[in-house]
Formats: C-alpha cells, structure tokens, sequence
C-alpha cells in the first residue's frame, strides 16, 4: 500500500504521466465486458439500477445528473461502467466544493480496481482527505438499524420511520447519543403535513441523504413527537462494513425523486445495506411499496443479520411507566408540582415524574402553565437536593416491531345476511386494525389502506362489497395526565340501501373525534361524526348527515379480542335517512399470521332492519 | 415561494422561539432551538412535518459541504463538546439532578473523564446544578463557563476542564 502511494505521489509530480492511458482504459473495459461486470449484482446495486417494468433493461434510481459518468448512464450499466473507468483519469483535484471521481465514486472505485486489478503504474492513486476525515470521524464499528414506532397523528409519519446509525468503536450503550446517523428524508422545509402528504406521494420533493448526531434524533422522536424506539444492532463483517460506508459516502452527494410509498426512507436504506454483502437482497420485495415495520422484518429474517435488539422507551412511555409505581396520592402531588404549585413536597420519584410531565406539555405544545422553562428547572434544582438515586422505572417494552404480523391481510369468509347466505374475499394490502393482535404495532391505531371486499350472494350476484382508500382510527386513552384526543377518518365506497329500494355502491366520507378511556385490558370511546356521500340515486344527489358512535374493545383471554360498538348519523341534508348500526366483531389468533373473525351486526338503512353474520380466516403477509 | 410561506407560519407560531434561536448558538454554530419547540394544538400536530422533512439541514449545512461546525455532516472535533450541550440541555439538566444517565455519561466521555472519576463527576455536577443551569434560558457558553467552574473547584475533576 506504502508503494501504491509512492508511486500515486510520483504520478502526481509527474502530470504528463498521469494523462489518461487510453490503451490501459481500452484494456480495461474490454476485461470489465468480458467478466460482464456490468451485470453483476454489485455493479447494479452500487448504481441503484432496477429493472424496468414489465419490458427489458433497466433504469437508475438516482436522479442526480452527477451520479451518471455517461451521458446515458442512467438506462445503460455498461456504458456507465465504462465511462465511470475513464473518469478515474479525470484531473480534477479535491477542494471542499468538489471531489475527484476516485473519491465521489469510491465505492465503484473500490469495488472495478478488486474486480480488474488496476495496474498501479498504469492508473492514477487519488487520496481522499475530505473521505477519510468523515470517516475517522464516524471511527465506524457497527451499524444499528433504527426504527421510529407510528406516528399516528401525523399522516406523513403514520407507519412509522427507519434510519441507520453508525456506531463508533469508542462509544458503549450508555454513550450511544453520541453517534451518527444516516437519515434518507425528503429535502423539504414543508411544515404542512397534507401538502407533504400529497407531494410525497406524486414524487415531488428530492430525496437525499444526510448525517446527524443520534442525539438529535432521539429529541426528535423520543422526547418531541413521543415515539418509542428499536434499535437492531446489524452483524457485519468489518468489510461489509466498510462498503456500506464508502457507499454511503457516494449516495451524500446525490438525491432521488422521492416517493411516500416506494422510494422512501426505508427503501433506500435497504439499498444503501445490501451492498455490504453481495448476495443480500433486500429491496427486491419492496420496488412499489415499502413500509419501514416490513422493511424491518426483512432486515430481521435474514439468517444472523441481526446481533439483538434495544428498545429505548419515549418520554411519554416512561411518564405513564412512572406513574404505574406511583400511589394515588403521589400522583397527585405529581400533578399539582408539575402546575407550578409550589406548596407541594414530594419525594425523588414524585419530583422525576414531575419534571417529565412538564417536559411532555412543553414539547407537545400545551402551554398550560405561565413559565414552564422556569418551572422545569426549579423542579430539577428540588430533586438535585434530594440524595437518592435515578428512580427512572423499568420498562417491558413487549414483542418487537419485527415480530408483529404481516402488514396485508386477505380474509375468505362465508355468511348470511338478510337470510340470504354469501362468500365474502377481503383483501387489506396495508395495515393494521384495532382487531388485529397489538404485538409489534402501536395499540389503539388503524391504519388500513385499499380495504376492498367482494361478495358472491347465493342468488348469483357477485359484486364489490366496499372499496375503502383510507380507513384510519386513533384510539388513545385519556386520564387525569394525557388529555389526548381521539379521531376517525374513513373515506371510500360501501354498498349502502337507498330510499329508492336499491343497493348501491355508494361513495362517501365520514370520520368523528371524540375520547377514549382504558388501558392494557380494555378500551371504550365515543366519537361524535359527521358524514357526506354523493351519488346519483340519492336524492338531490348528496346527504350530509352528523351522528356519534360508542364502542368497546377488550381481550378475555389472550388470544381473543371483542370490539363492540353502535354508531348512528341522521342525514339532515340531501336525502334523509337515519342509517343505524350495531355490531360485536370477535378475533381469535391461530398463531403470529393467521386469525379467524366472527362478526355479527343489526342495521337499518333506508327504513330496512337486516341482522348479518360471517365467519372469515384471515391470513397476514 | 414555498419556503417563504413556510418561514412567515413559523415565526407566526413561534415568534418568541425564532427570537431566541440566534441568541441559543455558539457563535456561528449550533442546532437551533426552534426546530424543537413544541407546537400549539391538534392542527399543527396532525399537519406538522416532523419525520421526513430535513427541515434545518439546509439552515446549518450539515447535508454535505462544509460549514463553519461541520464537514460533510461530521461535528468538527472542537465543537463537538459544545454542540453536544447545545443539543441535549434539558437532558444533561436532567441527568445531572439525579446524578446519573446517558446524556452525563456521554458528556463524561466528551470531556475524557476516566471510569474511577466518573462517580465524582456525577456527584459534582448532582451538588452544583443551580450554578451550572443558572437560569432557565441559559446559553450553551454560559453552561459551559460554569461547568469549568465547577469543575476546577474540585480537586480530582480540575483536569478535565481543558476538554471545555
């Protein structure tokens, strides 16, 4: 290696020699096209080439123009490589502004030189320094996969969040906040979580990646937005590693389109991991859709790709976790000190309680006391005089994201309704209901998109059953310490009876806010809604209608879960009606992916009372 | 056009924040304490971009390049002390008034406190926190003057005050 940098040096001095070979370069592609290096899965992954669909060739995902050597190089690997060869000749010398190709592409670099043995007196040996500052100062030992839990109330976060972090060789678990991070995230300054939403979807922002502290990643989920964290500590070789690294390097300086559901952050970070091993797959399953907790799964199923996992608990976790230890008394004393009551005395735990309570109020943006900054450390001072140690509880964090169920679901059930008897298919392709088993997912939140339902009746009808885009309900738990609210949003098509005597498929929305109230064994709530459908058999072609639904759900035994609930609006606008509902749905677990459903309701649509029954095996994937 | 709108909604929501921020910096540097102040209400939380928004990298430059504190996204090895008090006060405030957890643990390992010193460390910072928190808006060289303090008043912990 000493000589390879001799001889770079000399090449250097010596700028006639260092003119590009053009015999060599000939050489050399002409061996990369023998080994057909260009269509070798590291070739394809160092350039983030996929297939095209459904026709031959392949396009980059990168949408940089200064990804590509060749001017075609975004459909064609080979001129690519090829091009990409010839710019290691490139004189262009580093400043803080620009870097040579040996350096920008050091990957490639790395990746052609073990793959055709550069001829060092033929080729010039840039060094790196802007490369390999960054990378003593990561001093890289492993890299922990980092998954942000939901976020529900927020629709730009609601499946949750993936990063990579890079932990240095001099760092432990108690000084993790010191590390780096890898972070995929659409460049924006969007503060408008609708317009993100919408934009994300249609690929409107670039995408790119950056490096940040862990530290302020962890305020940012941990302490502001209130998201517990897993931390999938990776086993890499210390050259698969360095791979990831020196890719990671090349992927700083370029962006992609972003996509909210395909070329996301999770997304990408699969691509930029499964370059550490030629032979990992990862992003494959997910080119149109790509949700972090599946992307997480994959991580996690491959054979000792993860060494274990940390959970690490988000400030509110750990206030609802502190108050559990607490006596009734104690918490209210918590209560009244973290008003601002300063005739209160409590002791260490009651002060640590507190003082996080202020802190969630503060970060959530309740500014329900005069000088929260000033009644936060005078809380702090207090405790600071109190000799005993961290009262800071321990926390079960329960079954980790990668061990809940799959995240689509398709249902075959059979049923009556109205006498009649019916087979009913359901495909779910994303998420997560409130029937569903918890484990691995946030409790209380439904997040399901494209539920679409088809049923065959016995007298021969097969039709659409509902088309549902978005069917979302946030149910969390309100006590005398978190006054959250809770809400519904469900937008779509559902066969509805109509005054004129028909059944359409009648689109619509309708969503409610409202409380809930429970804990680990049970939950009720009441929402008060609104509802609007259009269609022609309607009269006037619209109704609009405000109503309210109750409902309860409660485990008996472990594996079974009961949601019962009745619900009622009264369209006063448009065509009237006073459509009813009241139903209990039941679910028993058979194991992690698969679960059987029993359902049974009583409505009264449009002056009809029908009772309806089914039973369905549901099976995750 | 975007960008402007954006910046008006903020310091329409936070203008007491959006003030403060400069003041909270450590010369050119510092991760800004607007970015981290909680929001109003249920509307900004639902329509606040939080997670996959790199709001900020443009403000400190930390994306690529260098910047005065940075270089290509990595905290030059000077301002790492400071940057990482800038970043985490109300938890190394936290951490110190029971005396222990990771933030001090980490700002321990900043400042190259040794394992058999780290118990004095945490007891020193535990009986001084009113001076090294002096008030509830604190900047981060004022934190930092004070822990220096602190620490060179006591015998076995003086030496590591050159790391601040």
């Amino acid at each position: 290696m000493r000589f390879l940098l001799c001889v770079c040096a000399a090449l250097i001095a010596l700028p006639a020699l260092a003119a590009p070979d053009a015999q060599y370069l000939a050489e050399l592609s002409e061996r990369a096209r023998e080994l057909q290096l260009a269509a070798r899965p590291e070739w394809l992954k160092l350039v983030h080439y996929v297939p095209n669909l459904g026709g031959r060739g392949v396009h980059g995902l990168v949408d940089s123009p200064g990804w590509y050597n060749a001017p075609e190089g975004k459909t064609d690997p080979q001129a690519e490589l090829e091009a990409t060869l010839a710019s290691f000749y490139s004189e262009v010398a580093e400043t803080s502004e620009r870097q040579n190709p040996q350096c920008l592409f050091i990957a490639r670099r790395h990746w052609l030189d073990a793959e055709l043995h550069f001829d060092a007196r033929r080729t010039p040996q840039r060094d790196c320094p802007r490369y390999q500052e960054w990378h003593g100062a990561l001093n890289a030992a492993r890299l922990t996969l980092v998954f942000a839990s939901a976020y529900l109330n927020n629709p730009s976060s609601m499946y949750g969040h993936t990063l990579l972090r890079i932990d240095a060789r001099d760092q432990d678990e108690r000084t993790r906040l010191l590390a780096y991070t890898l972070n995929f995230a659409a460049d924006t300054d969007e503060r408008n979580g609708i317009i993100f939403a919408v934009k994300g979807l249609l690929g409107g922002y670039a995408g790119t990646f950056s490096i940040l502290p862990y530290y302020l990643k962890v305020r940012e989920y941990s302490d502001m937005e209130n998201r517990d964290l897993w931390e999938y500590e990776l086993a890499l070789k210390p050259e698969e590693l360095e791979r990831v690294l020196e890719h990671a390097w090349e992927l700083l300086s370029a962006y992609f389109q972003y996509f909210f559901f395909d070329e996301n952050c999770s997304y990408h970070l699969l691509g930029l991991l499964q370059v550490a091993r030629p032979d990992l797959e990862l992003t494959a399953p997910f080119r149109w859709w790509a949700l972090p907790s599946d992307t997480v799964r994959a991580v996690a199923r491959v054979p000792g790709l993860v060494a274990r996992t940390v959970y690490r608990p988000a400030n509110a976790t750990i206030i609802r976790a502190r108050l559990k230890n607490l006596t009734p008394e104690e918490r209210s004393i918590a209560k009244n000190l973290s008003r601002g009551d300063t005739s209160s005395r409590g002791d260490a735990a009651v002060l640590e309680t507190s003082y996080d309570y202020v802190n969630y109020r503060r970060a959530t943006g309740r500014h329900d006391v005069a000088d929260p900054a000033r009644l936060a450390r005078d809380l702090l001072v207090a405790r600071s005089r109190l000799d005993a140690p961290s009262q800071a509880p321990a926390i079960d964090p329960g079954p980790s994201p990668d061990q809940g169920h799959g995240s689509a679901r398709a249902s075959l059930g059979a049923g009556r309704r109205g006498g009649q008897g019916f087979q009913e298919l359901e495909l779910r392709p994303s998420y997560h209901d409130v029937l569903d088993a918890d484990a691995g997912y946030v409790r209380g939140a439904q997040i399901q998109f494209f539920d679409t339902a088809m049923r065959h009746y016995d007298d021969g009808a097969t039709r659409l059953e509902r088309f549902l885009p978005a069917d979302i309900l946030s149910l969390a738990p309100r006590d005398d310490f978190f006054q959250s609210r809770s809400w519904r949003l469900s937008g779509g098509w559902r066969r509805s009876f109509l005054a004129d005597g028909t059944e359409r498929l009648v689109p619509g929305l309708d969503g409610g806010m409202g409380a809930a109230w429970g804990g680990q064994r049970g939950i009720v709530y009441a929402f008060g809604e609104a509802g609007a459908r259009m269609h022609h058999e309607l009269e006037h072609g619209y109704d609009l209608g405000v109503g309210g639904r109750v409902g309860a759900l409660f485990d008996p035994a472990p594996r079974w879960r009961v949601h019962v609930h009745a619900s009622g609006l009264d369209y006063f606008a448009g065509e009237r009606d006073s459509p009813r509902s009241v139903a209990i749905e039941q679910r028993l677990a058979l194991g992690r992916d698969s679960a059987l459903r029993f359902e049974l309701g009583r409505n009264r649509e449009a002056d009809r009372r029908f009772t309806s029954g089914s039973l369905s095996l549901q099976l995750y994937f | 056009m975007r960008k402007l709108l954006g910046v008006v909604a903020i310091a329409a929501v936070f203008p007491l924040s959006a003030m403060a921020a400069g003041e909270n910096n450590i010369g050119n540097c510092g991760w800004g304490s607007k970015l981290f102040d909680g929001q109003s209400g249920i509307a900004p939380q639902v329509l606040a971009v939080t997670t996959n928004g790199t709001f900020g990298n443009q403000t400190f430059g930390i994306t690529s390049g260098t910047s005065g504190c940075t270089q290509d996204g990595a905290v030059r090895s000077n301002w790492r002390t400071a940057l990482f008090i800038d970043g985490n006060k109300d938890k190394l405030a936290r951490d110190m008034s029971v005396g222990s957890g990771e933030a001090l643990d980490s700002l321990a390992h900043l400042l190259g406190v040794q394992q058999s010193d780290r118990a004095a460390f945490n007891r020193a910072t535990k009986d001084n926190l009113s001076q090294i928190f002096a008030s509830d808006n604190a900047a981060t060289p004022e934190i930092m003057a004070a822990l220096r303090q602190v620490l060179s008043a006591d015998a076995q912990l003086a030496r590591y005050t050159t790391a601040l």
